[in-house]
C-alpha cells in the first residue's frame, strides 16, 4: 500500500536522523564552528572597516565583496551577539 | 520482582507521562505554536542558532545529557536503600519533575530569544543570581570531578582486565580525530576501524589481566608492599568504616588518569576530547542496548539472570560509618540525580538545544523525550545492580549487566568485560571533559584577579589538584551526594526561573512551582546532612588520627556544602521576591517572539 510505504519511509528516515544526531552531528556542529572562525578572520581582513577596523584598501574589499556577500548577515549577527562564557563548545559535557 | 516487569513499568511510565501529562501541559499551558518563529529561524548564524530537524536534535540532546549520572546514582541508591525506593523515585521524579525541568528550560529560552538561564535570571530575578550561578557551576564541576576520579582510580586498580581497553580507547580516539579532521576520512569507515579495535581490546580484557596484575605488583614491590597513605574510609566494611590504603599501583593509575584528563583539557577539543567521547559513546551504547534487550528477553529465556537479588528495602536510615546518618529523605533524592531530574540538562538545554529548535512543536519531543529516554538508562542501571548482588556496587552492576548481555549468547566472561568497560568508559570520557570545563570556568571566574589562571596549563593543573585533594578523603559516595545536591539545586533554580517566567507572562505556574519547592527544600536539607556526615564521619576521625590530608579534603567539602546552602538561600530570596512581584503584574517585556513570515 502506497500510504504505508510512505509512513515506513518516514519512520526509517526518523530513525536515521536520530542516529545521525546521536553520532555524526557533533562533528558537523564543531566543523561549522571551526569554519566560522576561519571565515571571521577572512571577513575581518577584507571588510573590517564595516566594524571599525580599516585593514585592507576598500578597492580590494569591493573586489572580494561578491564572494563574501552570503556570509555577511551571519557574520554581523555573530559579532553583535555577546556570548556568555558557558555557551562555548566545551560546555557540552556529554551527559553528566 | 524480575527485569521484565521493571522494563514494562519503565515503558508505561514513559508512555503515560508523555501522552497524559506532558502533552497536556504543552497544549494548555505553554500553548506551543508551530507557526511562531523560533530564535533558530530568526537569528540563524550558521553556528549556534541553526534550525535543525527534530529527530536529529533529539539524538543530539539525548547524547548530550545521558551518561554516567543516571548509572552511578542508581547503583549507589540501590546499595544504600534497596531497589524499591530507588525505582519509586526514578519513576516519580521523571514523571512529575524531570521532564518538566528539561522541557521548560528549553521553552523559556525559545520564548526569550534564545537567552541562557543566567541571562533570563539576570533580567527576571536579579543580577546577583547570575553570579551565584557561576559559583554553582564551579563547585558542581569540582565535586563531580572528584567523585569520578575516585571511582575510576579504585576500579582501574582493582580490575586489571579493563586497562587494555581503556588505553586503546584513548589511542583510537586520538586516531579518530586525526582521521576525521586532518585526513578527511569518512565518518563510517573511521568509526568502524576505531570502535572495532577498541571493542576487541575490551573483549580481550581478561586475556591481558595477568600482564597488568604483574605490573601492579611490580609497582607495589617498590615500597615492599607497604601503603603510601592510609586514611579512614566510612564506606568500607559494609559501611561500618575501616582504614583504607593507597598503594603505589593506585597512585600510578590515578596519575595516569590525571595525565589523560590534562591532555583532554589543554589540547584542541577535536584532537582528543571530542573523538574519545565519540568512541566511548559507541561502546556504552552497545553495552546498554544489549543489556536492555537482554533484560527483557532474559526473563523468558534465562530467568536466573533476570531475578532481583538485592533487598527490596534496606531501611529508612542505613548506618554509614561510626557517626553517619543516611535518611531516605532527603538523601535518596540527591543520590539519584540525572535519571530523575537534573539541573545540568536545563543549563545545556537553554544554551545548546533551544537555539536549534526549528519549530515550537519540536520542544516537547526533544526536551521531554530526551529526559524520558534518560530515565530508561537509569532504570537499566537499577535493573543491573538489582540482579547482580556479587562484589562492590560497581562490580555488582557489571556482573548484572554482563548477565543481561550474556542472554544474547556471549560467553559470560566477555559480557562482564564489556559491562565493566562500559561503566569505566562513561566515567572516563566525562572526567576529561569536566577538567576542560573547570579550566575554562576558573579562567573566566578568577582570571582577572589571579592572572596566572589565564594560562590553560596552570588552570588545568589547579583544577586537577583540587579534585585530587577531594579524592584523598576516600569517600566518593559523599562527593557523589554533594554533587547530586549541587545538580538538584541547579534544577530547583532552573524550575524557579521557569516559575517566575510563567508568572511574568501570566501563565499557570503550578506544574513547575510545586516541583521547584519540593526540590529546593530537599536539596538544601541533603547538603546539610552531607556536611554533618563529612564532619563527624571523615574529618573528625582522620583529624584525631593525625591524617591531615583527608581531614583537609573533607574540611574543604564541608566548606563547599556551606557555600552551596548560602547560595541557595540567596537565590531563593531573590526568586520569591521576583515571583510575587510578577504574580499580579506580568512584565510587559516578556512578550512572545513575533510570528514568522
Amino acid at each position: 500500500m502506497p500510504g504505508s510505504d510512505a509512513r515506513n519511509r518516514r519512520r526509517w528516515q526518523a530513525i536515521k536522523d536520530f542516529i545521525y544526531g546521536l553520532t555524526g552531528y557533533q562533528f558537523v556542529h564543531h566543523a561549522r564552528a571551526m569554519k566560522h572562525e576561519t571565515e571571521t578572520l577572512f571577513l575581518l581582513a577584507t571588510l573590517g572597516d564595516l566594524v571599525g577596523l580599516p585593514i585592507m584598501p576598500p578597492v580590494y574589499s569591493l573586489r572580494l565583496l561578491p564572494h563574501v556577500v552570503p556570509e555577511i548577515a551571519k557574520w554581523k549577527r555573530q559579532l553583535a551577539r555577546q556570548k556568555e562564557f558557558w555557551e562555548k563548545e566545551e560546555y557540552d559535557l556529554h551527559g553528566v | 520482582m524480575n527485569a521484565l516487569i521493571a522494563v514494562i513499568l519503565g515503558a508505561l511510565t514513559v508512555y503515560l507521562t508523555y501522552t497524559r501529562y506532558a502533552r497536556r501541559i504543552d497544549r494548555n499551558v505553554i500553548q506551543s505554536d508551530p507557526k511562531r518563529a523560533t530564535p533558530a529561524t530568526l537569528y540563524m548564524d550558521g553556528v549556534d542558532f541553526m534550525p535543525t530537524n527534530r529527530n536529529i536534535l533529539f539524538g543530539y540532546h539525548f547524547k548530550s545529557i545521558a551518561a554516567a549520572g543516571p548509572i552511578v546514582g542508581a547503583i549507589v541508591a540501590a546499595t544504600l536503600w534497596g531497589w524499591l525506593p530507588a525505582m519509586i523515585w526514578l519513576i516519580g521524579g521523571v514523571a512529575f519533575m524531570g521532564w518538566v525541568s528539561d522541557y521548560s528550560a528549553i521553552v523559556m529560552s525559545v520564548r526569550n530569544e534564545g537567552h541562557s538561564l543566567s541571562a533570563v535570571a539576570y533580567r527576571l530575578v536579579s543580577p546577583r543570581t547570575r553570579t551565584i550561578l557561576f559559583l554553582f557551576i564551579f563547585f558542581y564541576l569540582l565535586l563531580v570531578a572528584g567523585a569520578f576520579v575516585g571511582i575510576m582510580a579504585t576500579v582501574m586498580e582493582s580490575q586489571p582486565r579493563t586497562h587494555l581497553g581503556m588505553i586503546l580507547l584513548v589511542v583510537m580516539g586520538v586516531l579518530l580525530g586525526q582521521m576525521l579532521y586532518r585526513w578527511r576520512i569518512g565518518l563510517i569507515p573511521a568509526t568502524l576501524l576505531t570502535v572495532g579495535i577498541t571493542l576487541i581490546a575490551i573483549l580481550m580484557g581478561h586475556a591481558s589481566e595477568g600482564f597488568f596484575q604483574t605490573l601492579n605488583q611490580a609497582f607495589n614491590s617498590m615500597t615492599g608492599g607497604t601503603p603510601l597513605v592510609t586514611y579512614f574510609d566510612p564506606t568500607l566494611a559494609n559501611f561500618k568504616g575501616a582504614e583504607a590504603k593507597i598503594m603505589p599501583s593506585l597512585l600510578f593509575w590515578a596519575v595516569a588518569i590525571c595525565l589523560f584528563c590534562y591532555a583532554g583539557s589543554v589540547l584542541p577539543i577535536w584532537r582528543m576530547a571530542q573523538p574519545v567521547v565519540y568512541v566511548g559513546f559507541w561502546i556504552t551504547a552497545l553495552a546498554m542496548l544489549l543489556g536492555l534487550g537482554g533484560a527483557a528477553l532474559g526473563t523468558i529465556t534465562k530467568p536466573e539472570v533476570a531475578q532481583f537479588q538485592i533487598a527490596m528495602f534496606k531501611g529508612w536510615n542505613p548506618q554509614m560509618g561510626p557517626a553517619g546518618i543516611m535518611p531516605l529523605w532527603p538523601m535518596l533524592f540527591v543520590t539519584i540525580a540525572c535519571g530523575a531530574i537534573s539541573g545540568w540538562h536545563a543549563l545545556f538545554g537553554s544554551v545548546g538545544t533551544a537555539r536549534q529548535i526549528e519549530n515550537e512543536a519540536d520542544m516537547l519531543p526533544v526536551g521531554a523525550g530526551s529526559m524520558l529516554a534518560e530515565f530508561l538508562l537509569g532504570m537499566l542501571a537499577l535493573l543491573a545492580i538489582s540482579v547482580g548482588s556479587k562484589g562492590s556496587p560497581v562490580a555488582a552492576f557489571a556482573n548484572g549487566l554482563g548477565g543481561f548481555i550474556s542472554v544474547w549468547g556471549f560467553p559470560l566472561d566477555y559480557a562482564v568485560s564489556l559491562a565493566f568497560a562500559a561503566f569505566i568508559v562513561i566515567v572516563l570520557v566525562v572526567t576529561q571533559l569536566l577538567f576542560r570545563v573547570m579550566r575554562v570556568t576558573l579562567t573566566e571566574w578568577l582570571g582577572d584577579i589571579i592572572p596566572p589562571l589565564r594560562n590553560q596549563h596552570f588552570s588545568s593543573l589547579v583544577s586537577i589538584a583540587l579534585a585530587i585533594l577531594l579524592v584523598m578523603t576516600g569517600t566518593w559516595i559523599y562527593l557523589w551526594q554533594l554533587f547530586g545536591a549541587a545538580n538538584q539545586l541547579m534544577a530547583a533554580l532552573s524550575l524557579m526561573l521557569v516559575t517566575v517566567w510563567l508568572a511574568s507572562v501570566g501563565k499557570n505556574w503550578v506544574y513547575a512551582g510545586i516541583p521547584m519547592i519540593l526540590m529546593y527544600i530537599t536539596t538544601v536539607a541533603s547538603v546539610l546532612v552531607t556536611a554533618y556526615n563529612l564532619y563527624f564521619n571523615v574529618c573528625l576521625p582522620n583529624l584525631q588520627a593525625g591524617r591531615m590530608l583527608p581531614a583537609a579534603g573533607s574540611g574543604l567539602m564541608v566548606l563547599v556544602a556551606i557555600l552551596l546552602v548560602l547560595a541557595a538561600v540567596f537565590i531563593g530570596i531573590d526568586g520569591f521576591r521576583a515571583f510575587f512581584k510578577y504574580l499580579g503584574n506580568p512584565a510587559p517585556s516578556a512578550r512572545p517572539a513575533p510570528v514568522k513570515g
